[in-house]
Order: C-alpha cells, then sequence, then structure tokens
C-alpha cells in the first residue's frame, strides 16, 4: 500500500469486501444456528431457517458495511459513504436473488450434463474393464473437473457485477486524507471504539448470557437413544410413608388373623385327634 | 482520592514480585506483528484451544469411561444415554477429534503457502511436522475406545496397513494388538496410548513449537514493502488476540452445532465378525484407503506401495522441504511449483475422499 490509492478492478474488489463480510458475519450466524439447534429446531428448515434470515439481515448489513468502509478508505482512498452497508446489502441481496439464481440453475445444469456424459463415455465396451475403484475416481475427475471451472466462471462473475456495485459507491465518494498513514490511522478509529471497557463488558454479557441460554436449552439426555439399547432401570413409583405404613400395618393385621386362624385350625385338628385316640383305645380295652 | 493500592492491586504486587507477572504478560501480549493482525493467523491459538477442549472433554468422559474388552462399549453407552449432557460431551469429544486434523491442514497450508517455512523458520516446520503426526496418532487410537463394530474394524484395517512397513512393521503391529485379534490387550494399550503418551507428547512439542516460533518471531505477510509492513505492524494484543478470540468462539460453536447435528450413535458391539458391515478407517483417513482400492496397489508390494513408500516419501519430502527450497521468495504467486503441488496434494485427498464415500454408498 502506498500514499496514492489502489486502482482495483471489478472482481479485486468484490473479492475484497465480499470474502471479509462473509468471515465477520458468520461466528455470529454460527452462534445462532447453534442456540436453533438446542432449542430443537433446525436452521435449515422451516421455521428455523426464516428465523436465520430474518436475524442474518442486520448481520450482513453490518459486516458488508465494515469490509465495505475498509476497502473503500484503506485501498481506494475515498470517505466512504455513511449508509454504505445498507446500500450494499440490498444491492447485494437483489444480485443474489437473479444472478445467483441463474449461477446455481447453470451450476445444476452442468453437474447432471457432464455427469451423464461421462458415464455414457465409461460406459463403452472399450472402458467397461475398468475396476469399480478406479471408475468412480475417473467419473468424479471429470465431472468435477468440469463443474468446478464452471463454477469458479460463476463466482468470478458474481464477483465482478458485486465489484461494480461497489464501484459505483466509490465513485461518488470524496477524496479521504492523502498519506497512507493518516487513512491507517483514521481506519483505526473507524473500527475501534472509543469506550472500550464498554464493548468488553457487553461482549462478555452477551458471551455469559449465550452460554446460560446454551446449557438451559440443551437436551438432559441424547436426542438419538441407540435402537438396542435397553433402559435397565424401571422408574420406580414414589414412597409415600404413611401409605408405606398403613400397608405394612393391614400386611401385619393380616398376617395376625391368619396366624389366629391357623393357631385355631391347629386346636381342632389336636382335639379330633387325641378324641380318635381315646375312642381306639376304648375299643382295644 | 487515596493513592494507597487495593487489596487486589497488592495481592497482584505480592505474586509479581516473586513470579515476574508483569514481564510475563509483557512477553506473552507485546509481541510484534509485521504487518499487523491478520485472521490468516488464527490457526495456531484456535489448534490449541482445540487441544484444550479436547484434553477437558476427555478428562470428564474418563470418570465414567472402563477401558477393558468387557465393559468399554458398555460404559460409552451407559455416558450417551445415562449420564447427564454425557452424550454432548462424547460429541463434542469426537467432532473435535476431526476439528483439530481439519486445523491442522490449515494451519500447515497457510504455512505452506505463504513460505512461513524458509530460513529461519526451519526448526518450527520440523517440530510442526511431529504434531500433525500426533494429531492423527489421537484420531488413530481414540477412534478404537468405543468398542463397537465401527471401531474395531477401523483399528483391525489400520494396524493391518501398519504392518506393512519394512523392518518395524511387524513389530508394531504385534505390540499394538497384544494378540491375534484386537482384545483387551490392543484396548488397553490403545487407551494408554491415547490418554497419557499422545498427550504428554503433544504438550511437551507444542511447547516447543511455541517457544521456536517466539525466537525466530512471526514472518508476517509474503507482499508488501517494509515501509508498509513498519507503518500496520502492531502488537499481538489487543487485536490479534481478538481475532483470535472470536475465531475460537466460531470453532466451538460449529463443534457443538455438530455435535447436536450428528451425535455420536455407537454400532453394535465389536466382535470378531464383521457381519454386515464394510470396515473402513475415519473420514481423514479414507483417501488412503481409497487409494489402496486401486488396481496398481493391490497384491503385497502394491500395498506397501500404496500404504507406506509413498505417504513416507511425502512426509519425508515436507520434512527436508526448508533444505530444498532456499530461494527467499516467499510469495505463493511467484513460486508456481509450490502452488501447483499444493492444488495437486489437495485435490488428490478431496477427490479419493468422496471416491471412497461414493465407494461406500455402492457397498452398501
Amino acid at each position: 500500500m502506498t500514499d496514492q490509492p489502489t486502482q482495483m478492478s471489478p472482481v479485486k474488489l468484490g473479492l475484497a469486501v465480499a470474502w471479509p463480510a462473509f468471515w465477520t458475519g458468520m461466528p455470529i450466524k454460527i452462534v445462532l444456528c447453534l442456540l436453533l439447534l438446542a432449542m430443537g429446531q433446525h436452521p435449515w428448515e422451516f421455521p428455523g431457517l426464516a428465523f436465520l434470515l430474518l436475524l442474518s439481515i442486520p448481520v450482513d448489513i453490518w459486516a458488508v458495511g465494515l469490509s465495505g468502509r475498509t476497502v473503500l478508505l484503506e485501498r481506494l482512498g475515498v470517505e466512504p459513504p455513511a449508509s454504505l452497508g445498507l446500500t450494499l446489502w440490498w444491492q447485494g441481496a437483489a444480485l443474489a436473488a437473479t444472478y445467483g439464481s441463474l449461477a446455481c440453475f447453470l451450476e445444476r445444469q452442468t453437474i447432471a450434463g457432464s455427469q451423464a456424459v461421462v458415464a455414457r463415455i465409461l460406459d463403452l465396451e472399450l472402458l467397461k474393464v475398468i475396476p469399480i475403484a478406479e471408475r468412480i475416481s475417473i467419473e468424479l475427475t471429470a465431472w468435477g473437473s468440469v463443474a468446478a471451472v464452471v463454477l469458479l466462471a460463476l463466482t468470478l462473475g458474481g464477483l465482478f457485477l458485486f465489484g461494480k456495485l461497489v464501484q459505483r459507491q466509490a465513485d461518488a465518494a470524496s477524496p479521504a486524507a492523502a498519506s497512507y498513514e493518516a487513512r491507517v490511522h483514521q481506519w483505526d478509529l473507524m473500527r475501534v471504539p472509543a469506550d472500550q471497557p464498554l464493548m468488553l463488558t457487553v461482549f462478555t454479557a452477551t458471551g455469559v448470557a449465550l452460554v446460560l441460554l446454551l446449557w438451559a436449552f440443551m437436551p438432559v439426555t441424547t436426542p438419538h437413544p441407540h435402537e438396542s439399547y435397553k433402559e435397565e432401570k424401571k422408574a420406580a413409583p414414589p414412597l409415600k410413608p404413611t401409605d408405606a405404613l398403613q400397608k405394612a400395618e393391614r400386611v401385619l393385621t393380616q398376617a395376625e388373623a391368619s396366624v389366629q386362624t391357623l393357631e385355631a385350625k391347629a386346636k381342632k385338628s389336636k382335639g379330633k385327634a387325641s378324641e380318635k385316640k381315646a375312642a381306639a383305645k376304648q375299643k382295644k380295652a | 482520592m487515596s493513592s494507597q493500592p487495593n487489596l487486589l492491586e497488592k495481592v497482584i504486587a505480592f505474586v509479581d514480585e516473586r513470579v515476574g507477572l508483569k514481564t510475563l504478560q509483557a512477553k506473552m501480549l507485546n509481541e510484534p506483528v509485521p504487518g499487523g493482525s491478520r485472521w490468516a493467523y488464527i490457526f495456531g491459538s484456535v489448534l490449541l484451544f482445540i487441544f484444550i477442549m479436547q484434553a477437558v472433554t476427555g478428562i470428564l468422559l474418563m470418570f465414567y469411561y472402563v477401558p477393558s474388552a468387557d465393559h468399554a462399549y458398555a460404559s460409552t453407552q451407559y455416558i450417551i444415554h445415562e449420564v447427564d449432557y454425557g452424550w454432548f460431551l462424547l460429541s463434542y469429544h469426537f467432532w473435535g477429534s476431526s476439528a483439530m486434523v481439519i486445523m491442522v491442514f490449515a494451519h500447515m497450508s497457510q504455512v505452506f503457502l505463504w513460505g512461513a517455512y524458509k530460513s529461519p523458520r526451519e526448526m518450527i516446520w520440523l517440530v510442526g511436522l511431529a504434531l500433525f503426526g500426533i494429531v492423527m496418532g489421537f484420531g488413530f487410537t481414540g477412534y478404537l475406545l468405543p468398542w463397537d463394530q465401527r471401531a474395531y474394524w477401523a483399528t483391525t484395517v489400520g494396524v493391518e496397513i501398519m504392518d506393512k512397513t519394512p523392518i518395524v512393521g511387524d513389530f508394531m503391529a504385534r505390540f499394538l494388538k497384544g494378540g491375534a485379534t484386537p482384545g483387551q490387550m490392543t484396548l488397553s494399550r490403545f487407551f494408554v496410548i491415547h490418554v497419557m503418551i499422545l498427550p504428554a507428547a503433544l504438550m511437551g512439542l507444542a511447547g516447543l513449537h511455541i517457544f521456536l516460533f517466539r525466537k525466530a518471531g512471526p514472518a508476517g505477510p509474503f507482499r508488501g514493502t517494509p515501509e508498509e509492513l513498519k507503518a500496520k505492524t502492531d502488537y499481538f494484543f489487543p487485536r490479534q488476540i481478538w481475532k483470535d478470540m472470536v475465531a475460537m468462539g466460531a470453532v466451538f460453536a460449529t463443534i457443538c452445532s455438530l455435535a447436536f447435528i450428528e451425535p455420536v450413535v455407537l454400532l453394535e458391539e465389536a466382535t470378531p465378525d464383521p457381519g454386515e458391515y464394510h470396515p473402513e478407517p475415519e473420514w481423514y483417513f479414507l483417501f488412503l484407503f481409497q487409494l489402496l482400492r486401486l488396481k496398481i496397489f493391490s497384491g503385497e508390494f502394491g500395498q506397501f506401495l500404496g500404504a507406506i513408500a509413498i505417504p513416507g516419501v511425502f512426509m519425508a519430502l515436507l520434512a527436508a522441504l526448508p533444505f530444498i527450497d532456499r530461494s527467499p521468495e516467499r510469495n505463493i504467486f511467484k513460486r508456481p511449483v509450490a502452488l501447483i503441488g499444493w492444488i495437486v496434494v489437495m485435490a488428490t485427498i478431496l477427490i479419493f475422499t468422496v471416491s471412497a464415500i461414493i465407494n461406500r454408498e455402492f457397498l452398501d
């Protein structure tokens, strides 16, 4: 970097803003995904997806604004406009909706077409002798190379168009401080907040709150139990002391009654036996 | 206003007088970073963070895990199904190991592409290669511990590959297995290597790696004039530390998300009969496994060539790299052989890993 602002091609300019913006927003989006997952919501299914996309809007505006301001000031030597983040975001979103959809369609068609062509070539009688492991790798390399080249071209096209959008913002902006050191200083002041202890407190509090939320939402036991895993512990009924005592008393009363009945029966049978013995003695006599 | 120090300041002064806390703090945080802080420098710190988290989750898992062939599977199932948050700890540990391998690849790639292995940083590169071997060793030994079919057969395949190493292969395979088939001795030995030997080796070598790095200093970016680098030079604290912390948070959240999306679910308990199961190693060894399926690597000599000779030569080349490449040029766009070589290696690993996954579907 020199004192003179750099002239950048639209592709380089697009990459210089889009790449850091992607990574700047990514950590926040991952944390949002994690919270959704802990709550049992999949971030790629409705309503989790809608929630994630909605929360991603302010994150993306902030991220694209931050990286855009950095590039405009540091690399292009112009004062970034105040609404740079919002402008680049909605223009980028419109580009993603039109060009992105077209690019996805073209890439899918390329993959399907190249896979079909490669499979047809490898089905030739001459090539049928190729063993299966080799065939898999050849097929993958062949259609993967075509798909990768098309993907690269489409990505470059997207970056070119996005770079043009950034270029338009830069062309409309006024020149910044002439010396590189002065611009670096201004860039530093722009990125580092004035009240750093406050920022650290807010970040720490947010981190603690997120960790607490994660543990609060997280299931205690596995959400995917093993098919053959048998739960050995049967749920024991809750113990009620008065019921248990009453039950024990009932059992004891029943037992006492049973013993008395048995004793009475024993006495009766003993009495009958002695009567029989006496009768037998009398007969003998 | 009183100028008397408060209790906390007194305690800090007391410790500082005896330990040299402020000197240590200055040494740790005031490292000049040529060209300023960068996201490209996060990988080393993130690796250290992942290792610490692996150690913490590993110790917690050891409170419940029983390293015996009779109880390893049951105790792992117990951790998953009965221990509070046990499923999450185990899944975090599992995905953490994959994150460590990815970060090692990213770190080595960054050092290679930025030419940061060149003089005077050859020793850092060599110790880094040894650390790479240790990380792979962690993955290999840890994979057996749940003692399910996947663990048992991945180890069987791995030990068979090791057996093909000339001279020491037979001894190493016999030592690791401790018998004709994997059993109690295998599990005990893998457990000891996983929880005792490798962590100790990693701590020692990581310490040496950081010491050598601090001695040589950061290489800085490969582009820019000395004036530009000086204008942007910064200290390690606060900007690089901030970037490292954000990256650690993102990696932590990613590992947690993976633990939620794909928690560890064991297969059936290990038996010497694979049944329906098609043995294969962990994903980061899949490319090598698929490579060995090629006809060119069939037969005794072919297997030796694919499993030992080629990876061995590749590792030897990596070790010799700083001594072969003596040019001071660090810009990767002015080192076409290095750039093409890196692309070819990465593409080969990617193609054969994906091929192995396609092959798995074909076998199923």
